[in-house]
């Protein structure tokens, strides 16, 4: 159902949303004069970006309704495309065709491969895949080519991309327009009226609006979905390469940054356009565009203000999502049975676990193990801080567990609320590093959790993560680079009362030891009444209503547990660091990488947290291995390699392992302990049911044969001349003869 | 269409129920009831507006017209869980059961929004025995056929101690047995407990066996009302589902 005109809510929002820009346009005034042309210029380059935004963002939409997927990766490929672009027609080393060319054969041939590519070995296989698969996979894509081009393409070099006609233009007043966005206009108003006509006149784009609708239906009346969906991912890559190659001069050239402008900027005006409606998603990259250029010409919001400019895509998205209707959530998705199944961990193996890895890390770090050939010896600093950095980082990894690995809430800012954690310790504690605080930020952290809850408590799947995608970045680009948040200040070293952990082993002994108890904690929550009820919250929340489960207020609790676990953890990670550097630890792809692993390892398990130390782990091996020489070539593996394309990587593999490796280890594992009966029993039970396969959970085993469908026919009499529809009332209702 | 009143006040009434999905009036003016100690059938074509009357009555679904009342209590303006909490629960035609958790936790999740200490195992392992879970209780409810998650489905609704139960399409995915068994089950609760149970069913046998009273829904009407040997005999519902008139 769709609720028509306008709701009280979204006037509400639009007045709030207008009201806002007023005052901080009163307060932010930067005292230019408004002249006609001024405003004439600032309009047209705002439309030109924004134009830009509208095309990539078109992409995202196409390839979301046709497919099902939304695609994280959609900058990415842009990113990609334009770094190709400028190796082919930029470099000045390289082959230097003539742009136009390279733009064709990038945007052409280059891209629609890719996307086509991707679609055959990944995106057809996530058709089916639970919501958290898709989008783990399409972000573990997004950080696979942003690493890739990176690599490539080495910081080491400044790069940039020119304007078409070498940014000649021509002028208003005294302001000038270049040529090239003036052409950026043109050509987003042709690809708009080329794609209504795709979509409304021609075969294939008639099929492509169907197929949003009835997968199954459509595929009956002679479209090939397979074909659809090649071609859904061929356009939209086409559109993702073209945006990002256009856009590449107007930015500073980098892909973390090229891929920050087009990704959160498409996303967000397609929200606009509810991931489905062409004409408002473009309304909505041109109005990010619109106000990005206006913020730029009129507003100077000073010093204390760094990233404004950056901030303006995530506001609209938070806006955006918590306004609009969410009519049909989950378009084009089949709804499955096959929700990450999940093996509680008895207190007992829980308990072993903690304690287990305490003495293990005690007795690798004080380097008792003697291998014999090789005596590793005591960890010296590099490895401490190694350990220290991989601890910290599992710490906050373990905050997700309960919110999105049993709740099921997706939440893509796992460090927007540790650094709320340390932003409160630091006032709190101040230069005393008074362990005793640490949990009263635990207690602090979860009144902003329970806030974000209430926001979110009426989203679900998909724009739950867009949410906690757009709180991530407002915390990242609006408050936490306030100077008044964390000033330049290096954070002291925890002590309880005299004993201090100053140095770098007591910490790491210390950090080992939280976690275990964090850790073991969790297990004990999980199985109790508060663990049982989120996880049945995350499979049914309808059911969970209906035994009575307040699903707001559970939310709440559940939110507030987690920024709880992330606030105190983020003290950790503030101190493990010294000081915050506001403007790059709070990244996305920083918040991106904890989730991706925690996803790949298995969210659900406190112990897939020990999993986020893989990077650091792969370093130090790496390290270890290139002291003790003639490893180059495993040295380069280990470091150039794993330890970058890792994380992107594994989570792509979710495709095929879709519940998480930990989950996987255990549950070949589990099996083999004498007292689990109970996980023998399951495997035989999976092994058995993976024989017989259920239709469509109706408890048949086999579909009717048409002998059986021509008895059925005989034994209701069903004639021939019967309409289809009473024919099929029917089929349906054998119980007829009985009355 | 008569309205017969078996035994004093009904627990469950929602009345003069209308759903407008669009253009399509789900629901128009129904009107149904529900006594303790009866088991009350829903019968009807598909798309009659069967699972939306259910869907109204918990609360998932909010009526144009009418109102629910519970135990006398007028119940329309409140949410899915505070109605749980009065004594309604429920089934779901679409397998609904907490896939995650083995089937033990299932019930105890339900058990546990009621009592606290050890009361809510006790309760769990109860229902599991008398529903005949006992031997999987351990077993992740994802990994059980689905005939069998049904079943941990009517063990959770068991244990929130409703005063109404409300099941749709219980007996589908089942075998014969397994149907037969839920029957027996359901006459002895009813019997037992004072239970008020609704229930929407396509196994016409079942429901001519286990149903003292029916109702029968065609495009959103109530059509008729009775005793099995009734709506049998009612021309109506003959013709609503022969499809030859309404």
């Amino acid at each position: 159902m769709r609720t028509s005109g306008l709701r009280p809510s979204l006037i509400f929002a639009i007045l709030a949303s207008l009201g806002f820009l007023v005052v901080v346009s009163w307060q932010s005034w930067a005292g230019n004069t408004v002249t006609l042309d001024s405003l004439l210029v600032a309009t047209i380059a705002g439309l030109s970006v924004g134009s830009l935004y509208a095309i990539s963002a078109t992409g995202l939409v196409v390839v979301y309704t046709t497919t099902g997927t939304f695609n994280f990766a959609h900058g990415g490929i842009g990113v990609f495309s334009a770094f190709l672009y400028w190796e082919l027609a930029e470099n000045k080393d390289g082959i230097g065709l003539p742009r136009l060319f390279a733009l064709i054969l990038v945007v052409l041939v280059v891209a629609p491969a890719i996307g086509v590519f991707l679609d055959l070995i990944l995106m057809r296989r996530l058709r089916t895949a639970d919501l958290v698969v898709q989008l783990m996979v399409t972000v573990g894509l997004m950080v696979f080519l942003l690493t890739l081009t990176g690599q490539l393409w080495q910081a080491d070099q400044a790069r940039s991309v020119g304007f078409f006609w070498e940014g000649q233009g021509f002028f208003i007043g005294e302001f000038k327009v270049t040529w090239h966005r003036y052409m950026v206009i043109v050509v987003a108003a042709a690809i708009a009226l080329l794609l209504r006509l795709l979509l409304y006149r021609t075969r294939i784009g008639v099929a492509m609006r169907a197929v949003v609708d009835n997968r199954e239906l459509t595929a009956l009346n002679g479209a090939r979905p397979g074909m659809l969906s090649s071609f859904a991912w061929a356009l939209g890559s086409s559109l993702a390469a073209l945006a990002g190659i256009l856009i590449a001069p107007e930015v500073q050239f980098s892909p973390a940054n090229l891929n920050d402008v087009m990704l959160i900027a498409a996303i967000a005006a397609a929200a606009l356009g509810q991931l489905r409606s062409l004409p408002l998603t473009v309304v909505g990259g041109l109005l990010i565009g619109l106000l990005q250029q206006h913020n730029a010409q009129w507003l100077s919001h000073g010093a204390d203000w760094p990233f404004t400019r950056l901030a303006i895509a995530p506001i609209v998205l938070f806006l955006v999502v918590l306004a609009l209707p969410q009519a049909r959530l989950e378009v084009g998705r089949v709804a499955t049975n096959l929700r990450p199944v999940e093996r509680t961990t008895n207190w007992a193996e829980g308990a072993f676990g903690s304690v287990a890895l305490i003495v293990v890390a005690i007795v690798l770090a004080n380097g008792w193990l003697d291998f014999g050939v090789w005596d590793p010896g005591p960890w010296n600093q590099i490895a401490l801080n190694n350990g220290i950095a991989a601890m910290v980082i599992a710490l906050i990894g373990l905050s997700l567990v309960p919110l999105t690995g049993w709740a099921g809430q997706i939440n893509f800012a796992p460090l927007a609320f540790a650094g709320f954690g340390a932003f409160l310790f630091l006032k709190l504690a101040g230069e005393s590093g008074n362990a005793l605080w640490i949990p009263v930020v635990g207690l602090l952290c979860a009144p902003l959790g329970a806030i974000v809850a209430l926001f979110a408590a009426r989203l679900s799947g998909l724009y739950l993560a867009l949410l906690s995608l757009a709180f991530a970045l407002l915390m990242a680009k609006l408050v936490y680079p306030h100077p008044k948040i964390f000033p330049t200040h290096t954070f002291a070293d925890l002590s309880v009362g005299s004993y201090t952990l100053d140095s770098r082993y007591r910490f790491f002994l210390a950090l080992i030891i939280v976690f275990a108890v964090m850790m073991f904690a969790l297990v004990l929550l999980r199985r109790s009444r508060f663990g049982r009820r989120w996880v049945a919250m995350q499979d049914s929340q309808a059911a969970a209503a209906t035994i009575g489960v307040n699903v707001i207020l559970t939310k709440v609790i559940v939110y507030a547990t987690s920024a709880a676990l992330a606030g105190m953890a983020g003290v950790f990670w503030a101190i493990s660091k010294n000081s915050i550097d506001s403007g790059r630890d709070f990244e996305l792809l920083a918040n991106f990488e904890i989730v991706l692993l925690m996803a790949a390892a298995g969210l659900a398990m406190p112990a897939a947290a020990l999993f986020l130390s893989f990077r650091f782990v792969i370093e130090a091996l790496g390290g270890r291995l290139d002291e003790a020489g003639s490893f180059g070539p495993l040295v380069w593996f280990l470091d150039s390699f794993l330890a970058k394309f890792g994380p992107g990587l594994l989570a792509i593999g979710m495709v095929v392992n879709q519940r998480g490796a930990v989950f996987e280890m255990g549950k070949g594992f589990a099996p083999l302990l004498p007292w689990r009966r109970d996980a023998r029993r399951e495997l035989a039970l999976e092994r058995e049911r993976g024989r017989v396969r259920e239709i469509g959970g109706l408890g048949l085993t086999e579909p009717f044969t048409g002998e059986a469908l021509l008895e059925i026919d005989h034994e209701l009499g069903v004639v021939d001349d019967i309409t289809p529809a009473e024919g099929y009332r029917h089929a349906v209702h054998p119980e007829v003869a009985d009355v | 269409m008569s309205e017969i009143d078996p035994s004093g006040a009904a627990v469950l009434e929602a009345e003069d129920i209308t759903v407008q999905f669009g253009g399509l009036r789900a629901l128009s003016h129904a009107t149904i009831t529900a006594h303790s100690g009866v088991i009350t059938g829903l019968i009807g074509p598909n798309g009659a507006g069967k699972t939306t009357l259910f869907n109204v009555i918990t609360g998932h679904q909010n009526t144009v017209t009418g109102a629910v009342r519970l135990g006398g209590r007028d119940v329309t303006r409140l949410g899915v869980h505070r109605r749980a909490r009065k004594g309604l629960s429920r089934t779901f035609q679409k397998l609904e059961a907490f896939n995650s958790l083995s089937a033990r936790d299932n019930v105890l999740v339900a058990a546990e929004m009621y009592g606290a200490g050890t009361g809510p195992a006790r309760l769990a392992d109860d229902i599991l025995e008398r529903v005949g879970l006992a031997d999987v209780a351990d077993i992740t409810v994802g990994t059980l056929p689905t005939g069998t998650a049904r079943l941990v489905e009517l063990a959770r609704a068991l244990a929130v101690r409703p005063r109404v139960l409300l099941l749709d399409e219980a007996s589908s995915g089942l075998t014969e047995e397994e149907t037969a068994a839920v029957g027996d089950l359901l006459i002895q609760l009813v019997a037992e407990d004072d239970l008020a149970v609704l229930l929407v069913e396509h196994d016409m046998s079942f429901v001519m066996n286990t149903c003292s009273q029916i109702h029968v829904l065609d495009f959103g009407q109530m059509i008729a009302a009775g005793s099995p040997e009734e709506v049998q005999g009612n021309e109506t519902v003959r013709a609503a589902y022969l499809g030859t008139g309404s």
